[in-house]
């Protein structure tokens, strides 16, 4: 393994004149899951790894009319969060199926974004709940929708002397749900064959329901035997992992459900549209048909998820596990 | 059933604590004075020849003790077809060949090293179908390898597998329902937490000490001392030294070539030389399990008999030749004898191609024949209108019946493990739902007694006893982590009347322990336990006689309990194990305690027709599986697991539910996520990220049942466990797959691709 020196800068405003002062020689580290596993395999040859563990501030979660996340939020203090697991539900399910426990424990969700997999499980996430990134360099700050930052391939916007600041998510309207599926080939340590996350905000959180056992049924069983009421979709983002060389945004299928009535038919229409409009590949990983037809289906199923997470609350309040 | 004081006893492994804390040496960790580390270059082609190598810039780099390649080295070949030398001259023929090595003061300097020999190749097409690599024109993969009638260049390797039994013709024009299929199984991994490794360390007179993890020292050290002759060292010495192993399942069974290419470093060197595998070398350049393309029929009477079976396989051999090649020699045991089937014939080809070669892998052969086999009879089944399960009772093998292959069947718990598996899945109940939700069964046969593959199935085991009542065992058997140490000290333990933790078992080194032919064949716990048996019988005879003198006793009223040599005639007559040995010791004219006894097993080899007993016992088993098919994303979920096995006795049941554990998860991989992905003979998921072994998250509740039938021959009862568990997995999970959804998939593993297209071909 190639030999670097280490440092560990105590300021934000430290950091980025050290990044200002080794420039290319240098690269910047938050969990490491990422770099040192490049390192070793040869693809990163830094002289220099400045560290942002030492800087305060950049592991905190906030909520004030906004959600502000610091880069070096853990994946597993996002799993642990109940007010994301409450409000932004997407995201506490991404950062819930991350690798494994231990890897959780470390990498960060700035690490996640900025590595630019086509992958990154907290990316479709952070698209679907419209978040925004700060980037500050030296002399400059600026806070650009996520949907910008990607532009490849392990490939952003970010320039030279920049470091991802901060992640921010608007306050979700009322009745809004979200949720994202990993679909993946085991239940730990792997990365997604495709990730979907959905955001659908309605017209109400309550229904009327022919039928008494519509507290137990599946949702497409609620949305037929509605009593007399319509349920509309106010506000809706579908995006999508592993479907394009950046995480996308299925704009054409939004488009097709916002204003509408939903119902299990438009859904599927949605869903049709949003496997039409992405361009998934074939890779070792999943074949671009697979991946094209679980688009279909898990879009669907994912907006089906927040249609439940509005309608029953109580499911996104509880924790999944218990111990 | 006798009471045992320690056989029956659920004992954690005696090295567990060692393990589970990170006390164990295991080869990685081991470091012996002035060692230099190896490092080896690869080829970047498939198929080339070598132009030529310039090593000089390498060898100037400070740090560089020696570089070899194919050219300075001396014509060692290894692998039992001695098709393969550790560096390749004039020619590569796979990904994983060996073009030169480096001995450095460490190991990045030696990995720099390899970066700065020039090779030049000129490419030559490569093949990487064994049905293409058999046809006329085909590229040779060894030009100089003849063979057939008119001994012609070919890519087809002279072992004629071939097993005929009955009339399989006659018997397929009297069958009332005849199934043909087509199989496929692929290439996987063991995957042991261990990487490869090993030292070389050459003393002043040229005799040499390997320290290894391999499963079979006194072969390996046949091995070394073939390449010491090869090298001009006749008449020297080879001593083997095992660290702690950190898994086998096979891929330990045979030399490879950074064994020998350590030798002739720590020989050009003069120093120890230390190469240790990375995890992509562990995945690209070991030998994976063999894949296999399978024809099948087999054939049946209108009231589900069995009538015959017949199969053809080509195996895919890669580019050299290890155990793969004789799978199918293992294959013939459930081609001829799971389920009672009167007529068989199976014939085999294994084919070089440009692909990687495989190994020994847990089952050598038995899962890839049973999961055509099992599978199909699910496919015949249905064809006749009957339930699996009855028809799986009406040809299921019993007691006392002599097999197609000329095995004698002796103990065979079949119909019991099928039977408890169709009790726990609610058989009757759950089956033909058709709604997302099926179950599926099937059972397996492997030898339980060993298993005669060479001219000796023997291992040798010596007990001492010391002052202090301490009893040392020293076995030929290895410990390669699935707890024959244990087992071992279980039965030595019951047979003296001691405490397991009396027993100190020692198994790591060849210029002490006895011989053995290898932990394979699932027959450490039988033979080596027979051995070990054997041996305490005798120390036990001497003890008594030693203790008849001191408390003035016949030798034939004396037993051992609890550590204590007493009269069964009078209690009160009694004396402490290590006070015996003390007097025998310090007496004039004294004696030492100590007895050694080598037990060979009366299994046969397989004749020129492979017919003949090879086993004196044989292990039956069925696993049982409940699975829910996605039917939108082709997913298959396990729900449940039932893996009952006639195990003879259990010695120790959680050391064998461990053995259940880890075959069934193995097998479930095997199933449903493992392969090597070999894209033109490249390993493209050289990594635990890409290559997908379950993880704790994956592996379903499995519940293991214990059929005990308590063989003549085995000790204490017991047969081998060691395989049997990963064997009918897969054709389990198919059938379960078929009967939730209707889809029956073919080959491995069953990816949810492929149930999603086979779902959508069947609309």
């Amino acid at each position: 393994m190639k030999k670097f020196d280490y440092l560990k800068p105590h300021t934000l405003d430290e950091a980025l004149s050290l990044l200002n002062q080794y420039g290319n020689r240098a690269q910047l580290i938050a969990g490491g899951t990422d770099v040192i596993v490049m390192i070793k395999q040869k693809k990163l040859f830094p002289d220099v790894l400045i560290s942002l563990q030492g800087i305060p501030g950049l592991g905190q979660i906030d909520y004030n009319g906004m959600l502000r996340i610091g880069p070096m939020v853990t994946h597993r203090a996002i799993e642990k969060s109940e007010l994301i697991r409450k409000e932004f539900s997407a995201l506490t399910d991404s950062a819930d199926v991350l690798g494994s426990v231990q890897i959780r424990n470390v990498a960060t969700i700035g690490g996640n974004i900025v590595t630019a997999a086509p992958s990154a499980d907290t990316a479709a996430p952070l698209l679907a709940l419209g978040a925004q990134v700060k980037l500050k360099s030296m002399q400059t700050e600026r806070t650009i929708p996520i949907e910008q930052f990607f532009t490849g391939p392990g490939e952003t916007v970010l320039e030279k002397g920049q470091i991802l600041t901060e992640i921010l998510i608007p306050k979700p309207l009322p009745n809004t749900g979200s949720a994202y599926w990993k679909l993946q080939r085991r239940g730990a340590l792997d990365l997604p064959i495709l990730g979907v996350a959905v955001l659908l905000s309605l017209d109400k959180a309550t229904v009327t329901c022919s039928d008494l056992l519509c507290t137990a049924s599946p949702i497409s069983t609620v949305l037929h035997s509605l009593e007399g009421d319509e349920v509309f979709c106010k506000e809706v983002r579908i995006a999508l992992g592993v479907a394009a060389p950046t995480p996308m945004r299925a704009t054409k299928a939004e488009n097709l459900l916002r204003g509408k009535k939903i119902s299990d038919e438009l859904l599927k229409e949605v869903a049709e549209t949003a496997a039409k409009e992405a361009q998934p590949r074939d890779s070792l990983r999943g074949e671009a048909w697979y991946r094209r037809d679980m688009i279909e289906v898990l879009v669907k199923r994912m907006a089906m998820r927040c249609i439940e997470r509005i309608l029953r609350p109580e499911e996104t309040i509880f924790p999944v596990r218990l111990w | 059933m006798q009471d045992f004081i320690n056989i029956g006893k659920r004992i954690p492994k005696m090295d567990a604590e060692e393990k589970v804390t990170g006390k164990a040496i295991y080869i990685h960790d081991l470091k012996v004075p002035g060692m230099l580390y190896g490092k080896i270059l690869y080829s970047p082609h498939p198929h080339a020849k070598i132009l030529r190598i310039d090593t000089s810039e390498a060898e100037r780099l400070p740090g560089v003790r020696a570089v070899l390649t194919g050219y300075n080295t001396p014509p060692i070949k290894f692998g039992f077809y001695k098709d393969n030398p550790p560096l390749k001259a004039n020619k590569v023929r796979s990904y994983r060949d060996e073009v030169a090595a480096v001995a450095a003061i460490d190991p990045d300097i030696a990995e720099d090293a390899l970066n700065l020999i020039r090779v030049e190749y000129e490419i030559l097409p490569a093949i990487f179908d064994p049905e293409e690599a058999m046809k006329e024109g085909a590229p040779l993969i060894h030009e100089e390898h003849l063979g057939g009638k008119e001994k012609k260049p070919t890519n087809v390797l002279n072992l004629p597998w071939r097993l005929i039994a009955g009339d399989v013709d006659e018997a397929r024009k009297n069958s009332d329902y005849v199934a043909e299929d087509r199989f496929k199984v692929t290439w996987v991994a063991h995957c042991c937490l261990g990487t490869s490794g090993c030292v070389a360390q050459f003393d002043l007179k040229n005799n040499l000490t390997m320290y290894s993890n391999t499963q079979i020292p006194s072969l390996a050290q046949k091995d070394y001392l073939d390449a010491l002759s090869a090298m001009g060292l006749q008449g020297k010495k080879a001593r083997v030294i095992k660290a702690m192993i950190g898994g086998g399942f096979g891929s330990k069974l045979d030399t490879y070539a950074y064994e020998y290419i350590a030798i002739l470093l720590a020989h050009k060197t003069r120093k120890p030389v230390k190469i240790i595998f990375s995890r992509e070398e562990e995945f690209f350049a070991t030998s994976p399990r063999q894949p296999a393309i399978i024809h099948i029929a087999q054939g049946c009477t209108k009231d589900g008999k069995l009538t015959f079976r017949d199969i053809r396989m080509t195996l895919d051999n890669g580019a050299y030749t290890s155990w793969g090649a004789t799978t199918p020699s293992v294959m013939m045991m459930p081609i001829s004898s799971l389920y009672k089937v009167p007529n068989v014939r199976y014939v085999a080809k294994c084919v070089y191609t440009n692909n990687t070669w495989s190994q020994a892998m847990r089952g050598y052969g038995n899962p890839q024949a049973t999961f055509a086999i099992d599978s199909q009879i699910d496919i015949l089944a249905e064809m006749a209108g009957i339930d699996p399960l009855d028809f799986r009772m009406r040809n299921a093998n019993t007691p006392g019946e002599v097999t197609p292959q000329n095995f004698r069947i002796n103990t065979c718990g079949l119909r019991e493990c099928i039977d408890v598996v169709a009790q726990k899945l609610d058989w009757r109940q759950n089956r033909g739902r058709r709604d997302g939700r099926g179950i599926g069964m099937a059972s397996m046969i492997h030898v339980g007694g060993g298993a005669r593959v060479y001219k000796s199935d023997g291992c040798g085991t010596i007990i001492k006893i010391d002052d202090f009542g301490t009893v040392n065992v020293i076995t030929g058997a290895t410990d390669m982590g699935q707890g024959a140490d244990t087992v071992i000290a279980q039965i030595v333990a019951e047979e003296l009347g001691v405490r397991v933790e009396d027993v100190v078992v020692t198994h790591t080194d060849t210029d002490i322990c006895p011989w053995d032919v290898g932990a394979h064949a699932s027959r450490t716990t039988f033979v080596a336990g027979n051995s070990a048996r054997g041996a305490a019988k005798k120390v036990k005879e001497q003890l008594l006689e030693v203790a008849a003198k001191s408390l003035g006793e016949n030798p034939e009223n004396l037993d051992i309990r609890d550590r204590t040599i007493f009269s069964k005639n009078d209690p009160e007559k009694k004396s402490p194990l290590g006070k015996i040995l003390r007097a025998a010791h310090y007496a004039a004219g004294g004696k030492m305690v100590m007895a050694e006894h080598f037990y060979d097993p009366p299994n046969e080899n397989l004749d020129k027709e492979f017919k003949g007993n090879l086993s004196v016992t044989y292990a039956y088993g069925t696993h049982g599986v409940e699975v829910e098919v996605d039917k939108e994303t082709g997913q298959v979920k396990i729900l449940k697991y039932i893996a009952a096995h006639d195990v003879g006795r259990a010695i120790n049941p959680m050391l064998l539910e461990g053995q259940v554990y880890g075959g069934a998860t193995m097998g479930i991989g095997y199933a449903l996520t493992e392969r090597l992905i070999l894209q033109d003979g490249k390993v493209m998921n050289p990594n635990f990220l890409d290559y997908k072994m379950l993880t704790a998250k994956d592996v379903p509740n499995i519940e293991p049942i214990v059929v005990e039938t308590d063989d003549q021959f085995g000790p204490f009862g017991a047969k081998g466990i060691g395989e049997p568990g990963l064997v009918p997995t897969a054709p389990a999970i198919a059938n379960a797959i078929y009967d939730a959804v209707g889809v029956r998939i073919k080959d491995l593993p069953i990816t949810p691709e492929k149930v999603l297209a086979a779902l959508k071909e069947k609309k």
